[in-house]
């Protein structure tokens, strides 16, 4: 009987869970470690933000799921990796600490034949003084967040209605933080709400990114085919903001947030200060922080996990400036090089280098987008771990036949601008790959019949429409095993 | 209450994107079109997943 143990069960963690227990069966074990109690379709988070759904509605509780289908569930937060057992065993395992189940605090070693690290990020508020609901500003990154941040939107609200002027400011809210389409998304939905309750001339919208222009998305941006032209995914979303008359400020890193006030550093070594009476700025992104040692007890975290505390993986990390960037740089089968049965997938794994250009202030300050690895490709790579690890545990051979290199798959991101379903509009866009391939698409770096960017009701129907598919699939509902990732 | 034009400020980083006109806002919340759009946008990505890896 083989053990696979999966750290998290958020989008790719519970993709790889579920497509295991279904392949595996009864035959061998299949656990899932996780702080949280709930599981959380993140990308509807902007409209619990805006007051469009609740809490409930995007979230289901993990034990019944995984007790329904065999999978043992313990609610713990993972500390510690240890990859080579200890001097009591030979076994991999990994130190964990309860945080549900009647066991908080407790502290446990739970061993593993094969482990799958799908985590997810650490959100780094702290990165960024003065950042984040327990301080100056609100997030839409987890739903309490959200929720959160719909009271403030309120209360914004609120002060308009009797005729008070208020300042929006939304965006990012470090120098090499990720996630601008999710801040995208939020913007444009506060703009739609205001519009809707006919408060536009009482707000001042603005967006803030560290992007070198807008519409790059910590992807380098995409060329797509509009209005008879060949255009950048620039124009595609300054035309977004423009039509809900927002203005922007691009190219900064936010330094440090004070009540009403943020401060930031521009690309061009400058600095500045933002006023605002609502701000939602998304923060940096790490790993989580784990430790990891070796047989001996001898500290090798810096072996197993980047300096960013993402795990490593079959990347190529050589460090190389953005003109010499590969494909080939990007990983295939995200298993770790040292420990062939430890694999990373989703926002869990160390990426080469970022996908936009690293840009760096006279001041020496990095401020561009990190790379964004959301929503799709967490699905597919959590889905691509489980079948090789499926395939490895039936035939006793590491074959690693499947892969997902995000230099090769596709995504599509739906970026809502309001909720309605006559009213409604989104951004619909896909880009393939994912990753830029100069090589193989010189002219624009990516397939231009499969990069696409659309604004319409359609969009809004795709986002919605994925809601309940998504949570239909993580349910496992039944035929959830055809919706694909 | 007639709606205020705004003024463009010229040289702006605002003043250059695309406004969509009329049309173009029409066909976006048009229902027959929009559900033609939808179902093409969901056979695309429905490709780009599933062919996007091995």
């Amino acid at each position: 009987m083989a053990k696979v143990v999966v750290l998290g069960a958020g989008i790719s963690g519970h993709t790889a869970s579920a497509l295991l227990k279904k392949k595996l069966g009864k035959k061998h074990e299949v656990v899932v470690i996780t702080p949280n109690s709930y599981y959380h379709w993140i990308p509807s988070n902007i409209w619990i933000g805006v007051g469009r759904m609740t809490i409930d509605q995007v979230r289901f509780r993990l034990d019944k799921r995984y007790s329904k289908v065999g999978i043992i569930y313990k609610q713990a937060k993972a500390i510690s990796f240890h990859p080579e057992g200890d001097t009591d065993t030979e076994k991999g395992f990994v130190t964990i600490e309860y945080t549900g189940q009647d066991k908080v605090g407790e502290v446990e070693k739970v061993d593993y034949d094969f482990l799958i690290n799908a985590t997810g990020p650490a959100l780094k508020f702290a990165a960024t003084e003065g950042l984040g609901p327990e301080n100056n500003t609100v997030s839409v990154c987890t739903y309490d967040h959200a929720a959160h941040a719909w009271k403030k939107l309120q209360e914004s609200i609120a002060k308009m209605e009797k005729g008070e002027k208020q300042k929006f400011l939304i965006g990012v809210g470090h120098p090499g933080a990720t996630c601008q389409g999710a801040a995208f998304e939020y913007i444009l939905n506060v703009a739609y709400e205001l519009k809707k309750r006919k408060l536009s001339h009482l707000a001042e919208i603005k967006w803030i990114t560290n992007e070198f222009e807008i519409g790059d998305f910590g992807m380098g941006g995409a060329y797509i085919k509009r209005g008879g032209y060949i255009t950048s995914t620039k124009t595609f979303a300054e035309s977004f903001l423009k039509q809900r008359d927002i203005t922007w400020l691009k190219r900064a890193g936010v330094k440090k947030v004070e009540p009403g006030k943020v401060h930031y550093e521009l690309l061009d070594g400058t600095t500045g200060e933002e006023t605002f009476d609502f701000a939602m700025l998304i923060p940096a992104f790490s790993g989580p922080g784990f430790t990891a040692f070796d047989k001996k007890g001898e500290d090798i975290t810096a072996k197993v996990f980047a300096p960013n505390g993402f795990m490593k993986v079959d990347a190529d990390y050589t460090k190389k400036p953005f003109e010499q960037w590969s494909a080939a740089d990007w990983p295939l089968t995200y298993q770790n090089p040292d420990y062939a049965n430890i694999f990373a997938a989703g926002i869990a794994f160390a990426p080469p280098h970022s996908i936009s250009k690293p840009m760096t202030s006279p001041n020496g300050t990095a401020i561009f987008p990190a790379p964004p690895r959301t929503g799709m490709p967490s699905g597919v790579t959590g889905k691509v771990v489980a079948e090789n690890i499926i395939d490895w545990i039936k035939t006793g051979e590491p074959k690693m036949k499947h892969k997902a290199s995000m230099a090769k798959m596709g995504a599509a991101c739906i970026i809502s601008a309001g909720y309605g379903m006559l009213n409604g509009a989104a951004a619909s866009m896909t880009v393939s790959p994912i990753v830029q391939d100069w090589d193989k698409y010189p002219e624009y770096g990516r397939d231009l019949s499969n990069t696409i960017g659309e604004a319409g009701l359609a969009g809004h129907w795709l986002k919605w429409f994925m809601h309940y598919m998504f949570l239909h699939k993580a349910k496992g509902y039944p035929f959830w095993w055809l919706i694909p990732e | 209450m007639e709606k205020e034009i705004k003024r463009t400020i010229a040289y702006s980083e605002e003043s250059y994107p695309p406004m969509p006109t009329k049309a173009t806002l029409f066909w976006r919340r048009c229902i027959i079109w929009q559900a033609w759009r939808w179902l093409v946008l969901n056979i695309k990505i429905m490709k780009i997943v599933v062919g996007g890896h091995s």
